[in-house]
């Protein structure tokens, strides 16, 4: 089952005239606007230094916007108290292009580290990381460690990690840039089955072959600003032409 | 919850400790050595403490010589007033017969003693000051009266007291500015280990935060580790400082007889707590103020 996203109500996510300049002057986002409703998947593609890492670093509040407002389920993340963030945090599942994986814990100290954090009981953990294992078909892998393990199944721990605390958003910035095409196609239907559970995903790439064949919506940036934003489109502009504008 | 998280910050600061046990065990050496330094400073502190409370009680007598030809109503007059007077802790009077009998029984006088005629002492009015400084009031007071021996007044060396009193308030202050100076060094090198010990976790720091872990759940096991170190460079430097402290006073009790020191075992039960509450508070604020740059959110 997917999810159909439900465009007419209050958007989960909404980036209005957002602005960033680094504090080197760089202009890395230029009057962004982006609404994202709840269960949506989306592709944020663009060249290399386009502003993609910028809005994802935006929406975990690594960064703050230097003008305009980003809201996440009704809070702007720009006022946003410090003591206030970890608790945002928990709502977003994160998955990176180097995975984030630390060495020196086993698959299931791994994912489980998600859920310490929380404070959560030994045998809720065990419970929890037991379904993520087995949604990221890594039952049996428990006790090894990531530096045995493929860069697929590395990405799937993350994944497992990113979800294991039930995530309401996932963000993920070129969680397949690392993985070759076949595990790039894998973990690509991971992360279509946690939409299809209701969490929205915004993801930045670089692979053009995945969004194509996806056809989910595709919000191209280019120099810091929106080019394009096509709710059913393709990696490159011209394929989309016909296709139905988002906005 | 919050039993759950501290069990965890106590496991890891354990394996912080002894993962990076080189660094670890550095930092407790040199905690150690400011420990006995700041050991050493209260002891020796505590030492002349117990000798110019010795010496206060000394100064703060003073005998007042009553002029001969002075009636003794008007001395008991004097007595009375002064022992109303609240700075004033006694007032004894020793008549002329009484000063030679104890000026005869000292030892000390006894060739003079022999070669004394008459009574040329004056009898006198002892008075025992509450506080070192009321001292020189009182004998001023003592000076206006008309009943003292105008050629030897009182036996007060104000001089003498005040020097000892500025010199004793020296020494108070440089102990507490080298204090000061050893706990500044001590946070210094824990703020440094610690440091060390965060670069090396700085990746699972950097996990811990965007999985969502508070500010707390991450500085937790750096504190516990701060006071860890803390607490066991304070045990080690108390058990050295007790093992050498009585063996120190005898030492300098027979080089140097005239400075009346002694070996004081209640002293240690404070000088444990000191040592181990400052070796804790050093090690927390060290970690604290190490970790404080890489745990911000």
């Amino acid at each position: 089952m997917v999810l159909t996203p439900d465009f007419a109500t209050r958007p989960v996510i909404s980036f209005q005239h957002v602005h960033k300049t680094y504090p080197t002057g760089t202009e890395a986002l230029r009057d962004v606007n982006l609404e994202v409703p709840e269960g949506d998947f989306l592709f944020l593609v663009g060249p290399s230094g386009a502003g993609k890492s910028t809005l994802v670093r935006l929406l975990i509040r690594e960064e703050k916007p230097s003008k305009g407002k980003i809201f996440v389920d009704g809070v702007e993340l720009g006022r946003m108290k410090r003591r206030k963030l970890p608790h945002y945090r928990r709502k977003v599942g994160l998955v990176f292009q180097d995975f984030k994986l630390l060495p020196n814990l086993t698959v299931y100290e791994n994912i489980a580290f998600a859920l310490r954090v929380l404070g959560e009981a030994d045998h809720s953990i065990k419970n929890r990381v037991a379904e993520a294992l087995d949604t990221v078909s890594l039952y049996g892998k428990e006790n090894t460690y990531p530096a045995n393990l493929s860069g697929g199944e590395q990405q799937r721990v993350a994944i497992a990690r990113a979800l294991v605390h039930a995530p309401r958003f996932i963000i993920a910035d070129e969680p397949t840039g690392n993985l070759d095409p076949a595990t790039a196609w894998e973990i690509m239907q991971l992360f279509l089955r946690i939409n299809a559970r209701g969490a929205t995903v915004v993801m930045a790439t670089h692979n053009r072959e995945i969004v194509d064949l996806l056809r989910r919506r595709v919000v191209a940036i280019d120099a810091g600003q929106i080019a394009r934003d096509d709710r059913s489109g393709r990696y490159h502009d011209d394929f989309a032409k016909s296709e139905v504008r988002a906005q | 919850m919050i039993l759950r998280n501290l069990k965890f910050a106590l496991n890891s600061a354990w394996q912080s400790f002894w993962r990076n046990l080189a660094v670890s065990l550095a930092a407790v050496l040199s905690i150690t050595l400011i420990l006995i330094l700041a050991g050493i400073n209260l002891l020796v502190g505590h030492a002349l403490s117990q000798v110019l409370d010795g010496f206060r009680t000394k100064v703060s007598e003073i005998s007042i010589n009553v002029s001969d030809d002075t009636p003794l109503t008007n001395v008991y007059e004097f007595q009375q007033q002064l022992a109303a007077d609240p700075r004033i802790a006694s007032v004894q009077f020793i008549t002329k017969d009484e000063a030679l009998k104890r000026f005869k029984s000292d030892p000390q006088n006894m060739i003079l003693a022999q070669q004394i005629e008459g009574n040329p002492l004056d009898a006198k009015l002892d008075v025992q000051v509450r506080n070192l400084d009321d001292v020189a009031s009182i004998d001023a007071l003592a000076r206006k009266w008309s009943g003292v021996d105008p050629t030897d007044p009182t036996n007060y060396q104000g001089d003498f007291v005040n020097r000892m009193l500025q010199l004793s308030q020296w020494l108070e202050l440089a102990g507490v500015g080298l204090l000061i100076i050893l706990l500044i060094i001590s946070v210094v090198i824990v703020m440094n280990t610690i440091r060390t010990a965060v670069y090396h976790r700085r990746k699972e720091i950097e996990v811990m935060k965007l999985v969502g872990a508070t500010e707390w759940f991450v500085r937790g096991p750096f504190v516990i580790e701060g006071v860890m170190t803390g607490l066991i460079a304070a045990a080690i430097s108390l058990a050295l400082l007790v093992v050498g402290y009585e063996p120190a006073v005898v030492r300098f009790k027979s080089d140097i007889g005239f400075i009346p020191l002694s070996y004081d075992p209640a002293f240690i039960s404070s000088l444990a707590r000191d040592l181990l509450l400052a070796g804790a508070l050093l090690g927390a604020l060290g970690s604290y103020i190490g970790v404080r740059r890489y745990v911000r959110i």
